[in-house]
């Protein structure tokens, strides 16, 4: 017969063995929920950061094509507009040539134009580059939610990322607003803002 | 223009090429190039400038930093500086001029809005 207060003992040692571990899964739960609340809100903003490089990059390059189809057709007409010149001038009609030459060089003016305006729009480079920075940097922080998710689960620390790891990640430099279309202050009101210290 | 040595800084080569390419189609055949704040630093303990064009975001020293110091710096006090960036909330507008900015542009610019920004501060 064993001994009621032994038992009694025994009974609140693992009762309280029990309290502990319930208490600290409590608290293992508790810090699971932070980095899950954090990475459900940042996976929309990637994903919308991602959307709009997609959208983007297309219009620019649909911009761009425009152009390069504009340039090619006038080019086409360049080239036959210099047979003419040539057949005009083997028969020595020096009269038709002198207008077609202004023609291609008004056409030589519009192309450098059109080359130059590409030019331009290739700065979208540089609001993309930006944007997938932006969608990056909170990939690589959901990463780091997510292995610590992990470290806790398993017990295992070594998957939870330290502050110094953090720190010696790709310093990304980006705009979170970058937008090649939507410019929150419009550069007439910029100048204002900067009348004064001219 | 003549004796304008400007200093583009930008960490995109191809933005630095853009902008140097409409610099000389401006008339500002001399500029040089820096990849960021730091960059742009050394850069300038080598070689004199009368005038520069920064980027916002940048690795290593971004352009707010880079401006804010070169205010400390005696020679640089008075240095004109265009902010030629993405950032358009008003909030870093205003940062920005009370870093001692001279003038700013949001990306993507237009070539006459540069030449336009680069002379209205040479005539201030």
């Amino acid at each position: 017969m064993p001994n009621p207060d032994a038992l009694h003992k025994k009974i609140q040692e693992e009762v309280s063995l029990l309290a502990d571990s319930i208490n600290d899964i409590v608290k293992k739960f508790r810090e699971l929920n932070n980095p899950i609340d954090e990475s459900k809100e940042q996976v929309p903003i990637a994903t919308e950061q991602l959307d709009k490089i997609s959208e983007q990059t297309e219009a620019a390059t649909q911009r761009m094509l425009d152009k390069v189809e504009k340039i090619v057709e006038r080019e086409e007409e360049g080239i036959a507009g210099l047979k003419r010149i040539k057949d005009y001038a083997a028969k020595n009609h020096w009269d038709e040539i002198a207008p077609l030459v202004d023609s291609l060089i008004e056409k030589a003016d519009t192309t450098c134009a059109d080359a130059l305006s590409i030019m331009d729009a290739l700065q979208f480079q540089d609001i993309t580059a930006q944007q997938m920075n932006h969608a990056a940097a909170l990939m690589e922080d959901i990463e780091t939610k997510l292995k610590r998710i992990s470290g806790v689960l398993q017990g295992d620390m070594s998957q939870i990322v330290s502050q110094e790891e953090e720190e010696a990640k790709k310093d990304r430099a980006y705009d979170p607003h970058a937008d090649l279309f939507d410019k929150k202050t419009d550069q007439s009101a910029i100048d204002d803002m900067f009348a004064g210290k001219q | 223009m003549a004796d304008l040595k400007i200093l583009a800084v930008d960490d995109s080569p191809t933005m630095r090429r853009i902008i140097v390419n409409t610099l000389k189609r401006a008339g500002f055949e001399d500029v040089m190039e820096a990849s960021d704040g730091k960059d742009a630093l050394a850069k300038m303990k080598v070689e004199k400038f009368n005038f520069v064009i920064t980027d916002w975001n940048m690795p290593e020293m971004d352009g707010l930093t880079f401006v804010t110091t070169l205010r400390t710096i005696d020679e640089y006090k008075k240095l004109p500086v265009l902010m030629v960036t993405t950032r358009s909330v008003k909030d870093d507008i205003v940062e920005a001029l009370k870093a001692g900015v001279n003038n700013y542009i949001v990306k993507p610019f237009t070539p006459e809005t540069l030449k336009e920004k680069i002379e209205q501060v040479l005539a201030g």
